[in-house]
């Protein structure tokens, strides 16, 4: 079963609504902007439902003023 | 939460392709079943078809923005339109091949033109349902 945020098919795991509440509940709307991508898209990444390119995650990484690994995480998919 | 605009686009097209262009090709298999195989009788047809298209394009897309601001495509909506393109295009080459294989059986050339019209109806009609499904359930 996998968590919210995790993409199943790529093992990989997100820590984006936490990190958005520690950051004074900022918006998806915000973040998004921030980025470059659709709030539609950024929701998709939040919810597991589409992995970002690395240029997105770095920027997603680079708006909470995090490194990479504290807003992903990877691990192996059964079967891999 | 509502669909970004290019989803909204989709629907849009999917929509318009329907409506029109499948319009099309039953009024044009009625005039074929009724033994019409000269092209000049299509034309007039096609071209409204091909007009109407626009318009409804045109005015599906106005009111699509009227819905919200329209974002700029980003890297998912390309991947979307990417995936669903390349699982969808052989949809397409059928279609021609079927239309060389008409050829070659000396069919009407009212029948080649629609083979390849209806391929390229079919294969559009997939690859914007595959970018919903792909937009609904994720990539």
């Amino acid at each position: 079963m996998a968590h919210p945020g995790q993409d199943p098919s790529t093992g990989i795991r997100n820590h984006i609504r936490r990190l958005r509440f520690e950051a004074g509940e900022m918006t998806q709307q915000r973040l998004a902007e921030a980025v470059g991508v659709s709030r539609q898209t950024l929701n998709a990444i939040e919810g597991g439902k589409y992995s970002p390119s690395l240029e997105v995650a770095f920027k997603i990484a680079r708006a909470f003023g995090r490194p990479l690994e504290a807003v992903f995480e990877f691990s192996e998919v059964a079967g891999d | 939460m509502q669909p970004s605009f290019e989803e909204r686009s989709v629907w849009v097209q999917l929509f318009s392709v329907i409506l029109v262009l499948g319009g099309y090709l039953v009024a044009s298999a009625r005039l074929m079943r009724a033994g019409i195989t000269e092209i000049a009788p299509f034309v007039p047809l096609f071209s409204v078809a091909v007009v109407l298209l626009v318009v409804l394009l045109g005015v599906g897309h106005a009111v699509a923005a009227a819905m919200g601001k329209p974002e700029k495509t980003d890297e998912r909506d390309r991947l979307i339109g990417w995936r669903a393109e390349s699982s969808t295009s052989w949809l397409l080459a059928t279609g021609v091949v079927g239309a060389i294989a008409a050829i070659l059986l000396r069919g009407e050339p009212v029948w080649v033109a629609h083979i390849l019209l209806a391929s390229l109806f079919v294969s559009e009609v997939a690859k914007l349902v595959v970018q919903l499904v792909l937009y609904r359930r994720g990539v």
